[in-house]
C-alpha cells in the first residue's frame, strides 16, 4: 500500500499541495499552520495586496531549521556586521534575505511599517537580496524585527563568514564601459572625415587627429590596465593566457597609430583601438552581470549554531559556541543543532544525524549517553553537558581532514589552450612577414608586423567564452541550476561520471513513503491507526499521520511509552503501534536505513508499516537518461538500497555503507582512473566529495538554505533536469568552438591583407566590430537555441 | 570652416556632461539593482479597498509579536 495525494488543491500562501484535511481559513485553502499564520497577520495589517501581485507567493513556514537563535542578534559582533547606523534610538540595519524572489516579496517587506508602527522604512535591493530597515530600536528590539521576519517567511540569514557574497557589478565595471563607449563614438566621428577620404583642409584633419590621439590616452591607461595586468601576470607565472596577444594588439594599434599622426603619414587605428576596447568591455560586463547572489563557499561555522543557551548558577544565558568549555551545561530545544559533542544529562533526545551522515531517521538517546556535534534535536527541550569545545568536537576533526584531501586536478581553460596556440601562430606570422619584407622592402617591414598584431588581435575570441557560457548561466537559471562561474559549464562538459548521493539527493528529504506488511487493512483499521498515531509525539508517528488518508477517530486513554510504543483505546478497541516486543510481533530484517513500526489491534499482531525514504518521482528515468551519455555512480550511508534504485543503477558502481571520508575517497578513486567527475550531493556528509570532485552539484529544497561549498546549486525540483543541464553544458562548449573557428576565419582574412600590406584605417575600422558583433550574436543565438532544443538519446 | 572647431568642442562638452551623469549615476547605485525600482513602481501607494475594509491594526496585533 503506497499512499500519495491524491488532491490538487494549493495552498492560497505558498503554492504547495494541500492534504485533504488542510486548513481552511476566509474559504482560503493553507497547507499548514504557518501558511495560515502569515495570511492572517497580513490580513489583519491590511496587506493582502501581497497575494494580488502574484499568485502563491509565500514562503512554505518550514520549522525553524537553519535558523539562529534570535539571541544571537543581541551580540555585539553580529551588531557590528548589520547595523549601518544607530543614533537616538532610530537604527538601520540591513539583512540577507535569500527567500525574497518575486514583486510581492519586495512589496511586502517594503511595507513592514503597516505591520509594525515602530519600523520607519524598509527598502529592498533585490538583486542583492537584500532589505534595509529603518526602525525604532527605543520601541522595538533588533531581536523582535528578525522573529517578525521570520514570522512572514523572511528570516535574514546570517552566516560566521564575513560577507563575501558576489553582489552586483562593481561600479568601476560601468564606468569603464560608459568611458569606453563615449570615446568610441566620439573617436568615430572624428575619424570620418578618414573614411569619406574627402578633400577636407589639412588643418582641419591634423587637429581631428589630434584630438583622437588625446582621446586614446585614457583608453591606454585606464581602459586597459586589466588587460595589461592579466597579460603580465600570465608572463610572470609563464603561461600563455588570452590576454597577452590582445595587450599586444593594443599596444601595436597605439604605438603604430601615434607613430602615423606624429610623423604625418595617417590618421592610424584610433577608432579601432577604441571600439577594440569598448567591446571587450562589454563582454567584461556582461561576466559580472550573470553572477548572482547566491553564497558558494562555506565553513563549518556556518552550518551550526553561533549562540546557545548555558545554564549556569545564575541562570540561563545566551552564549557563543566557541566560548563553550567542557562541563558546561547548555540547554537545545527542539529542532536545534548540538553544537559541541556533549552528554545527555536531562531529557529524552531525538537526535536527527541526518545532517552528518544522512540517515533518514532518528536515533533515541537517553540520559548519560553521548550525543556528537551536527545532530539536531527533534522533541523536547534536552538538557546537555559539553564534551569538548567546538575546536576539538569529531565533527570539527572531521572538516579538517575533508578539506586536506588532495587537489582536485586542475583543468586547462579551453580559451587559454586556444590563446597558446594562437599567440605563438600570430606570432611566427608576424617573424615570417617581417623576414619576408626585411628582404624585400625594409620600410615595409614595421607596418607590416604592426598590422599583423593589430589585425590577429583577438577579441571576437575573447568575447565568445564569456556570451556562450554567461548565457548558459542565466539561462540554466531559470531552469533551477545556479552555476558558480564560466569555467563551471566548461567542466560540467568534460564530465564523464556523474556519482548520487542517495539520501537527499534522489530521495526528497521531508517525504517519506509507508508501505504495509501483512494482511490488508480495512479503511477502518487504517483510520485507527491513523487516529492513534495523532496523539504520539515520536517522529515515525507524524509520518503515519501525514502519509495515511483516512479521517481520524477520537482515541481514549493514550499512553505514550517512552522508547518502546504508544498504545490507545479506539471504539473501545486497544491499539497498540511501536517496536515489535511492544506489539507482540517478531523483530523483521531492514533495509535501505528504513523504520519498521509495528501494529497490535485488540492484542493481536497484524503486522507493521515499513517507513523509508521516498524517492523523487521520475528519477529512475533521469537517471536512465543520463546513463546513455555518462557513467553514473551511487553512494549511500545505509547499508542496502531499495529495489528500484538497485534497478535504476544496475551494472553501475554502487557503494553502501560510505562515510563521508569514503565518498571523497570514491572520487579520488576514479579521478585517478582518468574521469572527470560531477558529484551530487546534498549534506555536510557530502561536502568533502562535493569539494573533490571536478564539478560539486549540491541538492537545495530551498534556495534560503545552507548548501555546503560546491560549485553549483540545483534546486530540489529541478533534479530531473540534470541530463539536461549537461547535455546543454555540452553544447555550449561546442558553441564556442563553433565561435573560435568563425572568428579565427575573420583572423585569416584581417592577416592575408595585413602581410600583404593592404591593411588600411577604415578596413580594420570595419573588420573589428564586425566581428565581435557577428561571433556575439552567433553565441547568443546558438545558446538559445540550444537550451530549446530536445535532448535526443545520443549523439553528443 | 574654423567655427567647426568650435562646433567640435560643444558637442565633445555636451557628450562629456553626459558621461559624468552616468559616472554620477553608477556612483550612486543606480545599476546596482536593476529589478526592484521596476517593480516598485507598480505598487501602489495608498492602502488598498481591502485595507479599508479592515481598518488600521489592531494594538493586540503588534503584541503578539513578541
Amino acid at each position: 500500500m503506497s499512499v500519495r495525494e491524491l488532491t490538487t488543491v494549493t495552498c492560497y500562501h505558498c503554492g504547495d499541495v494541500c492534504a485533504e484535511d488542510h486548513r481552511v481559513h476566509d474559504s482560503k485553502d493553507f497547507c499548514c499552520h504557518g501558511c495560515e499564520v502569515v495570511y492572517e497577520l497580513l490580513n489583519e495589517s491590511g496587506l493582502c495586496d501581497y497575494y494580488a501581485l502574484e499568485t502563491k507567493p509565500g514562503v512554505k513556514q518550514r520549522s525553524s531549521v537553519d535558523e539562529q537563535r534570535t539571541e544571537l542578534f543581541d551580540l555585539k559582533e553580529v551588531r557590528e556586521r548589520i547595523v549601518e547606523f544607530s543614533e537616538g534610538g532610530i537604527t538601520r540595519v540591513r539583512f540577507h534575505v535569500p527567500q525574497m524572489h518575486c514583486s510581492s516579496c519586495i512589496w511586502l517587506l517594503e511595507n513592514l511599517h503597516r505591520i509594525e508602527p515602530a519600523i520607519l522604512r524598509s527598502r529592498v535591493s533585490f538583486t542583492q537580496k537584500e532589505v534595509t530597515i529603518t526602525f525604532r530600536e527605543d520601541q522595538f528590539l533588533l531581536a523582535q524585527l528578525v522573529k517578525l521576519l521570520r514570522r512572514i517567511g523572511y528570516g535574514p540569514q546570517l552566516t560566521a563568514a564575513k560577507e563575501s557574497v558576489n553582489k552586483s557589478v562593481p561600479h568601476m565595471v560601468y564606468i569603464r564601459l560608459g568611458v569606453a563607449g563615449f570615446i568610441f563614438g566620439n573617436t568615430m566621428m572624428f575619424s570620418f572625415p578618414e573614411y569619406l577620404g574627402s578633400n577636407t583642409e589639412a588643418g582641419l584633419r591634423t587637429g581631428f587627429q589630434w584630438l583622437t590621439v588625446l582621446f586614446s590616452l585614457p583608453v591606454v591607461f585606464f581602459l586597459s590596465t586589466e588587460f595589461f595586468r592579466s597579460a603580465w601576470a600570465g608572463i610572470r607565472s609563464q603561461q600563455v593566457n588570452i590576454d597577452q596577444p590582445i595587450a599586444l594588439g593594443i599596444i601595436a594599434l597605439w604605438t603604430r597609430s601615434l607613430w602615423e599622426v606624429i610623423t604625418g603619414i595617417g590618421p592610424g587605428y584610433f577608432d579601432s583601438l577604441a571600439g577594440l576596447l569598448f567591446f571587450l568591455l562589454i563582454g567584461r560586463w556582461y561576466q559580472a552581470y550573470t553572477y548572482r547572489a547566491l553564497r558558494f563557499d562555506r565553513s563549518l561555522e556556518d552550518f551550526l549554531p553561533l549562540v546557545v543557551i548555558r545554564r549556569t548558577a545564575s541562570g540561563e544565558a545566551a552564549a557563543k559556541v566557541s566560548e563553550l568549555v567542557p562541563g558546561d551545561r547548555i540547554i537545545i530545544r527542539d529542532q536545534e543543532l548540538v553544537p559541541v559533542d556533549a552528554v545527555l544529562r536531562n531529557g529524552v533526545g531525538h537526535i536527527d544525524n541526518s545532517f552528518i551522515t544522512g540517515e533518514p531517521l532518528t536515533t533515541r538517546k537517553e540520559v548519560g549517553e553521548t550525543v556528537k556535534a551536527g545532530g539536531r534535536q527533534r522533541g523536547a527541550l534536552i538538557e546537555l553537558e559539553v564534551l569538548h569545545s567546538f575546536a576539538d568536537s569529531r565533527l570539527k576533526k572531521l572538516w579538517a581532514e575533508q578539506a586536506s584531501l588532495q587537489d582536485r586536478p586542475a583543468m586547462p581553460r579551453l580559451i587559454d589552450q586556444v590563446a597558446r596556440q594562437f599567440t605563438i601562430a600570430v606570432l611566427l606570422i608576424a617573424l615570417g612577414a617581417a623576414l619576408y619584407w626585411w628582404g624585400r622592402d625594409p620600410a615595409q617591414m614595421w607596418p607590416v608586423v604592426t598590422a599583423v598584431l593589430i589585425v590577429a588581435c583577438p577579441c571576437a575570441l575573447a568575447l565568445s567564452m564569456p556570451f556562450a557560457y554567461g548565457h548558459t548561466i542565466r539561462l540554466m537559471g531559470k531552469k533551477g541550476l545556479f552555476l558558480r562561474d564560466a569555467e563551471v559549464v566548461e567542466r560540467m562538459a568534460h564530465a564523464d561520471t556523474v556519482v548520487f548521493d542517495k539520501t537527499g539527493t534522489l530521495t526528497a528529504r521531508e517525504a517519506y513513503e509507508v508501505v504495509w506488511m501483512g494482511r490488508s487493512l480495512s479503511t477502518e483499521e487504517t483510520r485507527v491507526v491513523r487516529s492513534l498515531a495523532r496523539n504520539s509525539t515520536h517522529p515515525l508517528s507524524a509520518v503515519l499521520y501525514s502519509e495515511l488518508k483516512e479521517p481520524v477517530l477520537p482515541v481514549l486513554e493514550v499512553d505514550d511509552h517512552a522508547g518502546k510504543g504508544v498504545v490507545g483505546l479506539v471504539n473501545g478497541v486497544a491499539v497498540r503501534l511501536g517496536a515489535a516486543p511492544f506489539c507482540g510481533g517478531d523483530e523483521q530484517p531492514r533495509a535501505g536505513g528504513a523504520a519498521h513500526v509495528h501494529l497490535a489491534i485488540g492484542g493481536v499482531w497484524r503486522g507493521y508499516f515499513v517507513v523509508g525514504k521516498r524517492m523523487r518521482p521520475g528519477i529512475q528515468q533521469a537517471v536512465a537518461r543520463l546513463r546513455t551519455r555518462v557513467r553514473v555512480a551511487l553512494l549511500t550511508g545505509d547499508a542496502q538500497l531499495d529495489a528500484e534504485l538497485a534497478e535504476a543503477f544496475h551494472d553501475a558502481q554502487v557503494q553502501t555503507r560510505c562515510s563521508p571520508v569514503d565518498k571523497a575517497q570514491v572520487i579520488i578513486r576514479e579521478q585517478q582512473d582518468g574521469h572527470r567527475v560531477v558529484m551530487v550531493g546534498d549534506g555536510l556528509n557530502d561536502a568533502g566529495a562535493l569539494a573533490q570532485s571536478d564539478v560539486g552539484i549540491t541538492v537545495t529544497e530551498t534556495m534560503a538554505a545552507l548548501t555546503p561549498a560546491s560549485d553549483a546549486i540545483l534546486d530540489a525540483n529541478a533534479v530531473l533536469q540534470l541530463p539536461m543541464f549537461l547535455l546543454q553544458a555540452r553544447r555550449a562548449r561546442r558553441i564556442v568552438l563553433a565561435s573560435l573557428g568563425i572568428s579565427l576565419c575573420y583572423n585569416v582574412v584581417g592577416v592575408s591583407f595585413a602581410v600583404s600590406g593592404q591593411l588600411t584605417p577604415l578596413f580594420a575600422a570595419i573588420l573589428m566590430p564586425l566581428s565581435s558583433v557577428s561571433v556575439v550574436a552567433f553565441v547568443t543565438l546558438a545558446v538559445t537555441f540550444a537550451a530549446h532544443s530536445k535532448f535526443e538519446p545520443d549523439g553528443s | 570652416m574654423s567655427v567647426i572647431f568650435l562646433l567640435i568642442a560643444a558637442s565633445t562638452l555636451v557628450a562629456a556632461v553626459f558621461l559624468a551623469a552616468f559616472i554620477r549615476a553608477v556612483r550612486s547605485g543606480q545599476y546596482d539593482d536593476d529589478r526592484s525600482p521596476a517593480v516598485r513602481m507598480l505598487h501602489d501607494p495608498t492602502p488598498s479597498t481591502n485595507s479599508s475594509l479592515n481598518p488600521a491594526p489592531p494594538p493586540q496585533g503588534k503584541g503578539a509579536i513578541h
